[in-house]
């Protein structure tokens, strides 16, 4: 396994402009990565993990952000002290790059394969067009893509999403780079596709005996690819050292929180009895998305996006909906509620059906059913202050202001905000202070139910767990009934009694979350779990938060 | 970030303050709202400046500027002072900018939110009527508003607004559509607030920032518009305008030039700080922008 040392980073410093939240933006990072092997660069958002590729690649946004200090060296060359006209030459060719999000690392305007071709003409001066295309579509070959013919003619949005990343690590591995630098590169990807484009990285790394540097902020595929693992936080690294060590006998107390707060995939027993009563009733929903075709262009095909879809909540119990993008799992949570009208079905909320009120019933029904957001800055309305946020359902409600904002002020206590929260705008909190927020908006009604849409995925793993044990001390404390919509099966076996598991707008699979989990009857729930990045390791817990 | 994430970060100065902070960075800004400061005091001061009707006889027919201190921008052919002119003319020019604007904004605004809230047949039909009014060309359609309801300066104004809403409706219209989706107006909606409280007060304050620069551009163009209706003669003749000033100076340009000049380099002064103001105020309000 170990090879010469490709990348030699020694107490790397970068600092940021005046005014930042700090003066160095990494402090004293080194970390050396050898031929055929993985390091991976752990930290949460704001580590500085992306500005370490920034570095490598000489691609830092010069000169408010810049390296000053330590060294970094390519295999012979000191790549701080490379022009920019010899970086070019480095850069594609020496040391790639693998994006997250491969729809944006790609031109929308051209093919596939003009954009592998292009990198090719310019690194590979002589050869002729017909060699070029033959080495591009091997390329592709190499990396699974079904029909590489089709794909090199292909624009980038008349693939998938995890095709383009595939043409992304065609591009990276093209000239055989000796480094390839892999920022969050499935961070944008359904589990199973996931879990795919880690074999595939790890195996074409294999076989070109690359080594890779690999950013992320998640422990799971940490445990699924690396042989090395680097722990940063804010700027400094807190831990360095072999894979299984750092990921099964941490060290440093940061690492040992991080790790702890990776939900562990041992679902609980569930707490909820069968005699419970129903306060959520989904029947036989149907939903489908018509395209508005224009006078000219005619109808477009339409997409269902649920169908006959039945399910029941009961009081104090957590219903997990699991799927994937594109799975119908959010367009429930919108019908549940009312914000996107269902075509058929009804949706019971004690004795009254939601989906056959009148536009007045139905704003008075409202507070029944409440629901926390996916993104935490998008769903609070960045002109209003916090205690008017949390006030607004209340007053809208019938409640006088005076109550509703001395409420307000009461359920922030609630959250573990503190009082001096009220008077701010929503911009002045980090994410998970924000999902806060939202959380104590929707409890401010007193609701029977609250749907909550992917909450923590746009969180910080340790923010995650904090926002998750929020969410089960509340539950547990107000008998809450939560609809629990996610992608994350981690997620979902640390918060859900029951789940349903959906796949292209259908339940495939349906039971108590420690059942389905234990035994997996559709096939697809099975793929899912095998998909779950670093399934066979179990996070080890000698922490508490 | 940190492992504890309920404390909080250090209260930030509110926005008036943040904004005015932006504003002073650009010179030309700042060079805008003096000229424009400049302007409204010499509409406050006109009456003590230069008290009686600036219509009536002040000096001698064509006195050159800086001859006679009694007159200092000297008189027209009919021995009115200019400068007097100039003072009364700034509170037409305001008057004229501000309430059209208000009016075009007032009418874009209602027009534009149902439009870009609805979406639909609503969308459909407002929209139609919009492109109805934008394929007649301004001017003229301002002409046959004028020539139907005369040429009362409150007649003026309002005609003027109302051939300047549409593109404060488009641009509202479009500032809806993208903000009708955001996840802050569902979860609004899903606390029960009505329809007429999500457009005016959840969205429409989101929306305003590109709108308050628009008028900006739109009261510039107000000021145009009036001056060249009175250019060409058909202003208020009761009040004294900067365009009736250049209208009738056109007459002894050759001689007199500065007759029409020193009017013309009041609205090219007037109409400049108003989009300088609009630009520094576009950078201000953008929140790309850092502070």
């Amino acid at each position: 396994m170990s090879g010469k040392t490709v990348l030699e980073i020694e107490g790397l410093k970068v600092a940021l402009p005046k005014g930042a939240d700090r003066p160095l933006a990494l402090d004293g990072l080194s970390l050396s990565v050898k031929a055929g092997e993985v390091v991976c660069l752990v930290g949460e958002s704001g580590s500085g993990k992306s500005l370490t590729a920034g570095a490598v690649m000489r691609l830092l946004p010069e000169p408010h952000v810049h390296v000053s200090g330590g060294s970094i060296r390519f295999g012979d060359t000191d790549i701080l002290a490379q022009t920019e006209t010899q970086m070019k030459a480095i850069r594609g060719k020496e040391i790639s790059m693998i994006f997250q999000e491969p729809m944006t690392a790609l031109n929308p305007q051209k093919t596939v394969g003009w954009q592998l071709d292009e990198m090719l003409r310019l690194h590979m001066k002589k050869s002729d067009r017909k060699a070029r295309r033959a080495h591009a579509i091997e390329m592709l070959h190499r990396t699974h893509i079904p029909d590489p013919e089709g794909a090199y003619n292909a624009y980038p949005h008349q693939i998938s999403g995890g095709q383009r990343q595939r043409v992304m690590i065609a591009m990276a591995l093209a000239l055989s780079p000796r480094l390839i630098i892999a920022d969050e590169p499935t961070t944008a990807l359904d589990v199973t596709t996931q879990l795919q484009i880690l074999k595939l990285i790890r195996d074409l790394q294999e076989e070109e005996g690359a080594g890779v540097l690999f950013i992320t902020h998640d422990f799971g595929v940490v445990a699924e690819i690396a042989d090395h693992v680097v722990v940063l936080r804010q700027g400094e690294m807190v831990e360095s050292g072999p894979a299984k060590q750092v990921l099964n006998a941490p060290q440093h107390p940061y690492t040992k929180a991080l790790i702890a707060s990776v939900p562990d995939l041992k679902p609980p027993m569930p707490k909820v009895g069968k005699d419970a009563p129903v306060v959520l009733t989904g029947a036989h929903l149907m939903k489908t998305f018509k395209a508005r075709g224009g006078f000219l262009t005619g109808k477009r095909k339409a997409v269902v996006a649920v169908k006959d879809l039945s399910f029941e909540l009961r009081r104090g119990e957590t219903l997990g909906v699991v799927g994937e993008s594109g799975s119908g799992k959010t367009t429930v949570s919108r019908i549940v509620t009312r914000l996107l009208e269902a075509d058929s079905g009804s949706v019971q909320v004690g004795d009254t059906d939601l989906l056959s009120c009148s536009p007045s019933e139905l704003r008075s029904m409202r507070k029944h059913i409440q629901m926390v957001f996916q993104d935490p800055m998008a769903s609070l309305n960045p002109r209003k202050r916090v205690v008017d946020l949390i006030a607004q359902g209340p007053i809208v409600h019938g409640e006088t202001r005076e109550k509703a904002r001395a409420r307000a002020r009461d359920l922030l206590e609630l959250v573990e905000l503190s009082p001096a929260a009220a008077n701010r705008f929503p911009h002045e909190f980090s994410g998970g202070q924000r999902q806060r927020i939202g959380i104590a908006r929707a409890l401010a009604l007193e609701p029977k139910v609250i749907v909550a849409d992917e909450p923590v995925s746009a969180l910080d793993v340790s923010v995650q767990a904090q926002v998750l044990k929020l969410l089960a001390d509340l539950r547990a404390r107000m008998s809450l009934s939560l609809l629990f919509v996610t992608h994350d099966l981690r997620v979902a076996a640390q918060l859900c009694d029951r789940i349903i598991v959906m796949q292209r707008g259908e339940i495939v699979e349906s039971g108590l979350t420690s059942e389905v989990f234990a035994n997996p009857q559709h096939e697809y729930t099975r793929t899912l779990m095998t998909s779950i990045p670093g399934r066979d390791w179990t996070p080890p817990k000698d922490v508490t938060l | 970030m940190s492992l504890t994430d309920t404390e909080l970060a250090a209260p930030e100065p509110s926005r008036p303050v943040v904004f005015w902070r932006r504003y002073r960075r650009n010179r030309a800004a700042l060079l805008g709202l003096a000229i424009f400061t400049v302007v409204v005091l010499m509409a406050l001061t006109a009456g003590i400046v230069a008290p009686g009707d600036p219509l009536s006889r002040a000096g001698a027919p064509l006195t050159s500027p800086f001859v006679d201190m009694s007159v200092p921008l000297g008189t027209d052919q009919l021995g009115r002072d200019i400068l007097a002119g100039i003072f009364y003319g700034a509170r037409i020019s305001l008057l004229v900018g501000v309430v059209a604007t208000l009016v075009a904004i007032a009418i874009g605004v209602v027009i534009g939110a149902l439009s870009g809230y609805f979406g639909g047949w609503v969308d459909d039909v407002l929209m139609r009527v919009t492109e109805a009014f934008q394929t007649i060309p301004n001017f003229v359609l301002l002409l046959t508003l004028v020539a139907i309801l005369g040429s009362k300066i409150e007649w003026i104004t309002l005609a003027i607004g109302i051939v300047s809403w549409t593109a404060p409706a488009r641009m509202v219209r479009a500032e809806f559509m993208s903000l009708r989706n955001r996840e802050f107006v569902d979860a609004a909606r899903n606390l029960g607030v009505s329809n007429t409280a999500l457009i005016f007060k959840e969205i429409l304050p989101n929306a305003l920032p590109p709108i308050i620069v628009y008028a900006s551009v739109i009261m510039a163009l107000s000021i145009l518009l009036e001056s060249a209706l009175a250019f060409l003669g058909l202003g208020d003749p009761n009040y004294a305008s900067w365009g009736n000033m250049i209208g009738q100076g056109r007459a002894v340009l050759r001689e007199d030039w500065y007759c029409a000049a020193i009017p013309g380099v009041a609205i090219v002064l007037t109409v400049l700080s108003f989009s300088l103001v609009g630009e520094g105020m576009n950078d201000a309000l953008n929140p790309r922008q850092k502070q």
